[in-house]
């Protein structure tokens, strides 16, 4: 093991015998680790050359992923964030896991959870799976994964687990990759190139309207893909697609940091609508536990008369960090940002978007709704920039926070960067709580007060919902009213 | 920063210390501070404070430490006159305190008014506090050459209960020199329980010359005081000058402000409160307008502490040629601080495609009873109504002047000292092009 560093050195220089040698070694490890499943705790470059090599990837792959990791190694931690965490030791966390043992009958699970899904109305089939029992018998996803995919094929769409795309699709892969969030991008990044083990590649063919909504819940091999996913969406010449991405009810998680990353990229008048609900575990009344989410998104309107959309409700996660962003590159290219971000408990969220206008004629519009209740804090935090050549270029963002509650906080910290004379750039934030008046209306008619909150919630985030696909509109509103149950009186 | 120590800048301004004042703290302030900003040197954009102001060209120019011949600078004290403004005056020149420009005889009673490196001759002892602090933000380094160098300035006290009717007079003016200074100011204004004053604080210039300023200004107001202040900043169009403004208010104390941002080629202004007692109320107006290639960049702080505050604020910005705005509006409501109501507005024109405007309006929340509210915009003039003007048979230019100037004394409206608020007005207007 001591001549190990050397052999690396060597490999990278480009000795044959070398490199055949330490693909041997891999092979011998990739069979033993197939019999664990996992990688030891840490993270180093030969770290990274193993998950590289368990996943069968190709060499650029590889010298990519170590590219990243070295960039990652170079830089700071970011404090920038109004967050209060404790730092997170890299080296105790293993970047390969099979998926965990979850347990082993829904008596096993939190009784909390299942009352939850009760509320929700999940099938109860449903349950189990978002509960992380093993289902097999019970829910057969292969057989509804095959039917997609026939379809999907047919209409010429690649939709596949990202280790599948590079395999199957190694140019595609290529050519997209870290286009939009380059490796060296952010320290979350950089991490996630480094290690990512799986996600979800997509390409829509050109003139392409994809044949329905595509969704990670209902993908097979979407299932537990780990801490570190990877997203890429191609939409080439006027195609659309609308992707959506996790479940409205809780899921049980053990990880404690999830750091994905999520490319769009939309070619000449193509559009793609991304919708998110994220619900992971946020920790309990006291704090204790939950999900660190720091997640980077962006689209790049590539193309002129593209689009992207960005819709996302953030109810989940004991720290959200994430701020999905649209580089609008083409011209008359249009970004949205639709969110509602709810925090309860000791929930911490910070979140935006940025909007880079490049393109002449390029469109933004920004609608976030923040609601904060008991110790949480909520933050807006966005970027609308207009460069030079953006001739034309034209804003509107709107951020409402909502207050339940003494001890929490929100936040805007809105950025605006104009260079160009032509744009037009508006903000707009309030924060308030539910008005008194609103409330003893409500009451006076026989509302119950918690009914009362939720519906005044409702109404505050219509705007976003309405942006939502229909089942998830829905779906949304009953989780606001579950994630808010306690927030008064 | 990685060697800050090195820019002409820093060893510039640190060259030869004050000599000593005969107070052991004020000399231990000043040297800790002197110490912090050698330690520290000057921030660069990657410290938030700083992201939309870079001092990288500052940090290379060097500035000889005050001014000597102060005292001779030859300054037309006509130019300094404001309509409507014939009170007490308390005038600078290149940061040296001049008698014979100044009138401080027969003040009115109640108001006491003298220049720092007199008071501190007399009684030091009130102003321990405030000339003792430390500064210890990332941002802070002009605070600490200011508390390290400063040793003029302005010292106010408004008696209990006194109504200080007629506006006093501070007048900061850059004077030609054999070569570019830097000069430190350091002002304390305490205004006394139920005491009224009106202040205007001006920046002016006797030649072109491209000094750098500090101004550190600490306003106090008392229970009930209440106190009327404008700034009408013309310095010279090369002239760096950067100020800090810190002001306080107790219970049912206000503070209205007026300021007016037109000279100087490096403009940078902290305006710091804190509505620390229950039911203050501060108001704020301003207009910066950036041309050529001026660099104008206010960052307002508004902390509310206390039950019922309230804060109002207006700014406009308009900026020209290759000229750049910066604003930040920031409030924060502090928890318990129940009651509050802030709303802010930054609107904008950009004239020019070389021109940019970078504003980031805060909030800041962490109390329920609140309204907060905040709203920034960056545009240009209404086509509209520029149509509109322009079909009247006024020609374009003259509409376009217009507009922007009726853009911007919209937040001089409430101004109630009708000459001076007159005054303000044509300036804008001049400073506009084509006019």
């Amino acid at each position: 093991m001591t001549s190990e560093p050397t052999q690396i050195t060597a490999a990278m220089g480009g000795n044959a015998e070398v490199v055949e040698a330490l693909g041997r070694r891999y092979e011998a490890g990739f069979v033993t680790d197939i019999e664990t499943d996992y990688l030891p705790p840490g993270l180093s470059e030969d770290i990274v050359r193993q998950l590289s090599a368990l996943k069968q990837e190709p060499e650029w792959m590889t010298e990519w992923r170590l590219e990243a990791y070295r960039h990652w190694l170079t830089m700071p931690t970011p404090d920038w964030a109004k967050l209060k965490l404790t730092p997170i030791d890299y080296q105790s966390i293993s970047y390969y896991a099979a998926p965990k043992q979850g347990p082993k009958s829904l008596a096993d699970v939190d009784p909390k959870l299942l009352v939850t899904y009760e509320k929700l109305g999940v099938p109860l089939h449903e349950r189990a799976r978002l509960a992380g029992v093993a289902v097999d018998a019970v829910f057969d996803s292969v057989s509804v994964g095959t039917t997609f995919r026939k379809e999907l094929a047919e209409a010429g769409v690649i939709f596949c687990s990202m280790s599948e795309a590079i395999r199957e699709h190694p140019e595609r892969v290529r050519q997209y990759l870290g286009s939009v969030v380059p490796t060296g991008d952010n320290y979350f990044a950089a991490l996630n190139s480094a290690v990512f083990s799986d996600g979800s590649f997509v390409f829509i063919p050109k003139g392409v309207r994809c044949p329905m909504e595509l969704s990670t819940y209902f993908r097979i091999n979407a299932i537990n893909t780990g801490q570190f996913e990877r997203t890429l969406i191609v939409c080439e010449d006027d195609a659309y697609v609308s992707y959506l991405e996790g479940c409205t009810a809780p899921m049980r998680d053990e990880n404690q940091l999830h750091a994905a990353v999520v490319e769009l990229v939309a070619l000449e008048g193509a559009q793609i609508k991304y919708s998110t609900v994220q619900n992971w575990y946020p920790g309990d009344e006291n704090g204790v536990g939950g999900i660190y989410n720091f997640v980077t998104k962006r689209g790049d309107c590539r193309g002129d008369d593209s689009k992207i959309s960005w819709t996302q409700v953030e109810t989940g996660s004991a720290i959200t960090w994430k701020y999905p962003s649209v580089v609008l590159r083409g011209d008359r290219s249009v970004g949205e940002f639709y969110s509602v971000a709810l925090t309860h408990h000791h929930q911490q969220a910070d979140t935006g978007t940025k909007m880079i206008h490049i393109g002449k004629g390029t469109k933004s519009k920004i609608v976030s709704k923040g609601i904060s209740a008991g110790r949480s804090s909520n933050s807006y935090r966005g970027l609308v920039k207009v460069e030079k050549g953006a001739e034309g270029a034209r804003n509107y963002t709107q951020c409402d926070s909502l207050l339940i509650g003494k001890q929490c906080g929100a936040h805007t910290f809105p950025y605006m960067e104009v260079k160009n004379p032509s744009a037009i750039i508006e903000h707009e934030a309030t924060t308030s709580k539910i008005s008194d008046d609103q409330m003893f209306y409500c009451r006076s008619r026989g509302i119950a007060e918690e009914d009362a909150v939720s519906m005044i919630v409702d109404g505050f985030c219509k705007q976003v919902f309405r942006e939502l696909p229909m089942e998830f509109a829905v779906e949304a509103k009953k989780l606001l009213e579950v994630s808010l149950e306690g927030a008064v009186g | 920063m990685s060697e800050p120590a090195t820019l002409p800048l820093v060893s510039s301004l640190l060259d030869a210390a004050l000599p000593p004042s005969g107070l052991a703290w004020l000399d231990t302030a000043r040297r800790e501070n002197s110490q912090a900003f050698a330690a520290g040197g000057l921030p660069d954009t990657r410290v938030e404070a700083w992201k939309y102001t870079a001092l990288r060209a500052l940090g290379q120019r060097r500035f000889a430490k005050g001014d000597a011949a102060a005292q001779s600078r030859a300054v037309d004290a006509s130019t300094l006159a404001l309509p409507g403004i014939d009170g007490a005056r308390l005038v600078f020149v290149n940061g040296v305190f001049r008698d014979d420009l100044s009138a401080l005889e027969s003040l009115p009673e109640g108001l006491t008014l003298q220049p720092l490196s007199q008071a501190l001759q007399g009684d030091p002892e009130p102003l321990r506090f405030a000339l003792s602090r430390h500064y210890r933000g990332a941002g802070d380094a002009f605070a600490r050459i200011n508390a390290a160098n400063a040793s003029d300035g302005v010292v106010l006290r408004v008696a209990a209960h006194a109504k200080i009717a007629v506006p006093v007079q501070l007048v900061f003016v850059g004077a030609a020199a054999e070569t570019d200074l830097a000069w430190h100011g350091r002002n304390v204004v305490i205004l006394g329980e139920g005491s009224s004053l009106s202040l205007v604080e001006q920046h002016a210039a006797a030649s072109e010359q491209a000094h750098l300023a500090t101004l550190v200004s600490d306003i106090e107001l008392g229970e009930r005081a209440s106190l009327r202040h404008v700034v009408l900043q013309n310095a010279a169009v090369g002239a760096s000058l950067i100020r800090r403004s810190s002001l306080r208010l107790q219970a049912h104390a206000q503070a209205t402000m007026h300021v007016l941002e037109l000279g100087g080629a490096l403009v940078r202004h902290d305006l710091q409160v804190e509505l620390a007692g229950n039911g203050s109320r501060l108001d704020t107006r301003g207009i910066f307008m950036p041309r050529s290639r001026q660099h104008i960049d206010t960052q307002l702080a508004i902390r509310h502490q206390a039950l019922h505050t309230v804060s109002s604020s207006h700014w406009r910005g308009v900026a020209n040629d290759r000229a750049r705005g910066v604003f930040r509006g920031a409030i924060l409501v502090a928890p318990g601080a129940d009651g509050s109501d802030a709303s802010l507005s930054n609107k904008n024109l950009l004239l020019s495609p070389g021109a940019e405007i970078d504003t980031k309006p805060e909030l800041e929340i962490y109390a329920d009873e609140v309204k907060a509210a905040h709203g920034a915009t960056v545009g240009q003039l209404d086509p509209h109504s520029l149509f509109y003007l322009q079909s009247r048979g006024i020609p374009q230019a003259e509409a376009r002047a217009l507009l922007t100037a009726a853009f911007c004394r919209a937040v001089l409206d409430d101004l109630p000292d009708q000459p001076l608020r007159e005054h303000l007005a044509a300036l804008v207007l001049a400073h506009l092009p084509n006019t």
